[in-house]
């Protein structure tokens, strides 16, 4: 397992540098000069060149690769170009907005796509299954930014039970500790605060959990109809044993494998997803701060964030690859 | 147990969906996250609305309009050659950390600006800030400015003297960037002052939230008349659409950037008004001159016939637009208000066609070095308020100028390369357009006319205009500069140098509760006589 474990985390290492060239080439692969793309309409020749300079845009590309993973390889994301500041620093602190809704999306999209799945497959070809199936094709194929606005007006312009946009109310005072408003409002004990940071929660995670909800239902339906199928299945049946604990203990558990996969890999979309959705929903998380970065043209931070992202996608592949050894005890890594 | 479960629930879900009370808060939503807050270095209006409520400048501009009032100055004097500027500070007004206004803090500032060696500016440099507009308005640091002393001559008298006369000195001075930040607050938070601003405003800053709001509180000791509301919070929507929604939804009083199409929606809803800020902004067409056809004026006359500006203005503005006639928007004192615009005529477009030699129509050019190439009309790809809908609008233009035998490809480009293309002089025709900074004429027209055959400008090079609009710049006298001012849009308009297409009035929606915002053509304007009723 260990010895797994490490293979597996070296096989990372190509997939990051070659995600670091990525990174470090889009800045020359858009068009245009960033120095008078950054500077604007007004600027002189002479500014342009000091930002040039400044940004180091002229050296040879390769000098600027070489200095650019040196820095990041030690924890250095540069500074924003537009405000100064340290990027880690700041996407430090944005990112357990982004860890919260992406959690609460995660947990709406199994929490929900999992039964809807398995009574998908247990009633196969009932009323129950066709509207689970005609649900998820509508949740996939359904585009964040327009579900969001529409949440968002109905929910919140409409009936006015839920607000539009943002993490709490203005005038919520909020002590951070972890910065995860949920987890700090608990620990303190402070219901209010707890209360005012779900409702907020409820819109996004809704509109961000839609296309995992509908992939993990159909992943779910399509591998218990396949589990459902076999012998073993007969077998208990056969032996006597009620419905529910054939469909829970005996399929359920080895229908789960693909599912896990097909979780794992929702990650990455749902980081990607989380640029529209906090965009759409005011949400302070990288995603906002990406979505405002790309428009002042803030390289700094639109690379730092992407590399993170990359980072954080690998770690949680490697994570998935372990736990099917917890899901499925037969698989041993050796 | 199960009935307690029950009221619980209920409980929960009734906590859950009752909204809270904003009370004597002002909620503003604005289009994005504020820069930082120093003024001095700042360009951009969404860091420039914050830091006008917590900075005063020595004078600043008169409700909507452009002109020049007292504020931290009480008075002033210039002398007969317009080259030195006293000014008088009002007694007892105080920073938010309590040190004094006075004459050497105003110096103090000044010399921020000014020096590139004071050791406040030159930290900023060092963190790769620039004191931008100091450069652009005063003509740059050290010997390069045209200001040449600033003196405390007094406890509260401050001189200026400068090396010319400038024209447009107080209007200059009005500017958000010009506002006076507390000396001791700079130097204790150097290159962090943006994220801790101290100045003598209407309201302190309380909080600033990345990513999410700017909370203001009422300056209890403020000077001029005591701010309407307790709090003011700018909170950060970026979408223009979901902000309508959070000022439907009572969530937040007012809001910037209304989709065009959403003018109608805020018309119509009870609960909502519509503010137009006066328009400050004009978008044009531009001839390349180094193109052979557009050499002869006659087809450039074809051009203005051609574009039916009214009908696009009416269609593509929301309400809000307005058909421009020269390159000063109507809220500036050169507007030349008598100018008679070309009038919409295909058939006197086709006739000027005819008389250039282009019967059949033109549909490629000629440049200077003999290229021919097919003839293509460059749009932005970005929305500015003085072409909210680039691409729409390019469109009609296009249709316009098909219907008279101009035939135009439409191609656009990245920003940043059409921002590139533009100033290097290889756009053949192309669409742009300007904002003002400081409600001068000036301001507009020399920018753009100064510097005759610039490539930036398509080549234009009309050299008595220039020098009617450097001549306008060495005056101090407003009505003598005025004459100047309107006779170069005259001469502009009689050599159809540019087609001038718009001017906007970018919309503002607000809460009927919300009382006395008084939107401002430089669009900065202030929260103290805002009022929630």
């Amino acid at each position: 397992m260990r010895r797994y474990a490490l293979q597996r985390g070296l096989t990372a290492v190509p997939v990051l540098l070659g995600v670091s060239v990525l990174v470090f080439s889009f800045i020359h692969l858009i068009p245009g000069d960033p120095a008078v793309t950054m500077l604007g309409e007004r600027a002189t020749p002479e500014k342009v060149a000091e930002v040039r300079v400044r940004l180091g845009l002229d050296r040879p590309l390769w000098e600027q690769y070489v200095r650019y993973v040196g820095r990041v390889v030690r924890g250095d994301l540069g500074v924003s170009i537009v405000r100064g500041d340290p990027v880690l620093t700041d996407l430090l602190r944005r990112f357990p907005a982004t860890v919260e809704l992406a959690t609460a999306a995660i947990v709406v999209a199994v929490g929900l796509g999992i039964p809807v799945g398995v009574a998908s497959a247990v009633w196969r070809n009932s009323v129950v299954d066709s509207l689970a199936r005609l649900l998820a094709l509508t949740g996939v194929s359904m585009p964040i930014f327009w579900l969001g606005v529409m949440l968002a007006w109905f929910f919140g312009v409409t009936l006015r039970v839920l607000p539009t946009g943002f993490r709490l109310d203005t005038g919520t005072a909020f002590v951070p500790w972890t910065n995860f408003v949920i987890v700090d409002a608990a620990l303190q004990g402070n219901w209010p605060l707890l209360v005012d940071a779900l409702r907020h929660l409820i819109l996004p995670a809704l509109a961000l959990a839609t296309i995992p909800l509908a992939i993990v239902a159909r992943m779910t339906r399509a591998s218990m109809l396949e589990v459902l199928s076999r012998e073993f299945i007969r077998t208990a049946e056969a032996k006597g044993l009620p419905q529910g604990a054939v469909i829970l203990h005996h399929a359920l558990r080895n229908a789960l494998l693909p599912v896990v996969t097909v979780i794992g890999l929702q990650i990455g979309q749902l980081l990607a997803g989380a640029i529209l959705t906090e965009t759409i929903f005011s949400w302070p998380g990288i995603g906002l701060w990406v979505y405002e970065s790309i428009e002042a043209r803030d390289y700094a931070i639109v690379q730092g964030t992407s590399l993170f992202i990359a980072v954080i996608v690998v770690v949680v592949n490697l994570m998935t690859d372990l736990l099917y050894a917890v899901v499925d005890p037969r698989i041993r890594y050796d | 147990m199960r009935h307690a479960m029950l009221t619980l629930l209920v409980a929960v879900v009734l906590q859950l969906t009752v909204g809270s009370a904003l009370g004597q808060t002002f909620v503003f939503g604005a289009q994005g996250e504020p820069v930082q807050l120093d003024p001095a270095i700042i360009t951009d209006g969404i860091s420039s609305r914050i830091t006008r409520q917590v900075f005063d400048g020595l004078v600043r501009y008169k409700g909507a309009t452009t002109e020049v009032e007292p504020a931290l100055a009480e008075r002033w004097d210039v002398s007969g050659d317009g080259r030195v500027w006293t000014f008088q500070l009002r007694r007892n007004v105080r920073f938010h950390d309590g040190t004094p206004l006075d004459a050497a803090s105003v110096v103090w500032n000044f010399e921020r600006w000014w020096k590139a060696g004071h050791p406040q500016h030159d930290n900023q440099v060092k963190a790769g800030q620039t004191f931008e507009y100091w450069e652009a308005q005063f003509g740059g640091f050290d010997d390069k400015s045209i200001v040449s002393r600033v003196d405390a001559v007094g406890s509260h008298t401050v001189r200026i003297t400068l090396k010319d006369p400038q024209a447009p000195f107080l209007a200059n001075l009005a500017m958000f960037v010009f506002d006076i930040a507390s000396p001791s607050a700079v130097e204790k938070w150097g290159t962090e002052f943006g994220k801790h601003p101290v100045g003598t405003g209407a309201f302190k800053l309380v909080e600033w939230k990345p990513n999410q709001e700017v909370v203001l509180e009422a300056n209890a000791d403020y000077w001029g008349p005591k701010p309407r509301v307790k709090r003011v919070v700018v909170r950060n929507i970026k979408d223009n659409s979901q902000r309508l929604g959070a000022l439907k939804a009572g969530e937040i009083h007012g809001m910037e950037g209304l989709n065009p199409e959403d003018v109608l929606v805020v018309k119509s809803d009870p609960d909502l008004q519509l503010l137009l800020r006066p328009t400050n902004t004009t978008g044009y067409i531009a001839f390349n001159f180094k193109v052979k056809e557009f050499q002869d004026k006659r087809v450039r006359q074809a051009f203005a016939h051609a574009v039916n500006k009214k009908a696009l203005v009416d269609a593509l503005y929301g309400g809000t637009g307005l058909v421009a006639t020269q390159f000063q928007p109507p809220s500036l004192w050169g507007y030349k208000r008598d100018l008679r615009d070309f009038d919409y005529s295909p058939a006197r477009a086709r006739e000027l066609l005819g008389q250039a030699g282009f019967a059949q129509g033109v549909s490629e050019i000629t440049w200077d070095d003999g290229k021919r190439e097919p003839l293509v009309f460059w749009y932005m790809s970005r929305s500015r308020p003085y072409f909210p809908n680039p691409k729409e609008i390019a469109e009609a233009m296009a249709a316009d100028l098909a219907k008279v035998g101009i035939k135009a490809q439409l191609q656009t480009a990245d920003w940043a390369v059409y921002l590139d293309k533009r100033k290097n002089g290889q756009l053949p025709l192309y669409m742009l357009g300007w904002t003002g900074d400081n409600g001068d004429p000036d301001n507009f027209l020399c920018y753009f006319f100064c510097s005759p055959g610039a490539p930036r400008e398509g080549f234009y090079a009309n050299n008595p205009l220039a020098e009617v609009l450097l001549r306008a710049q060495k005056l101090t006298n407003q009505a003598e500069r005025a004459k100047l001012y309107r006779q170069a849009e005259q001469m502009l308009h009689d050599d159809v140098g540019r087609l001038f297409i718009a001017n906007n009035q970018p919309p503002l929606a607000f809460s009927k509760r919300v009382k006395g915002y008084v939107p401002h053509p430089t669009g900065s304007e202030y929260f103290a006589a805002v009022e929630i009723q």
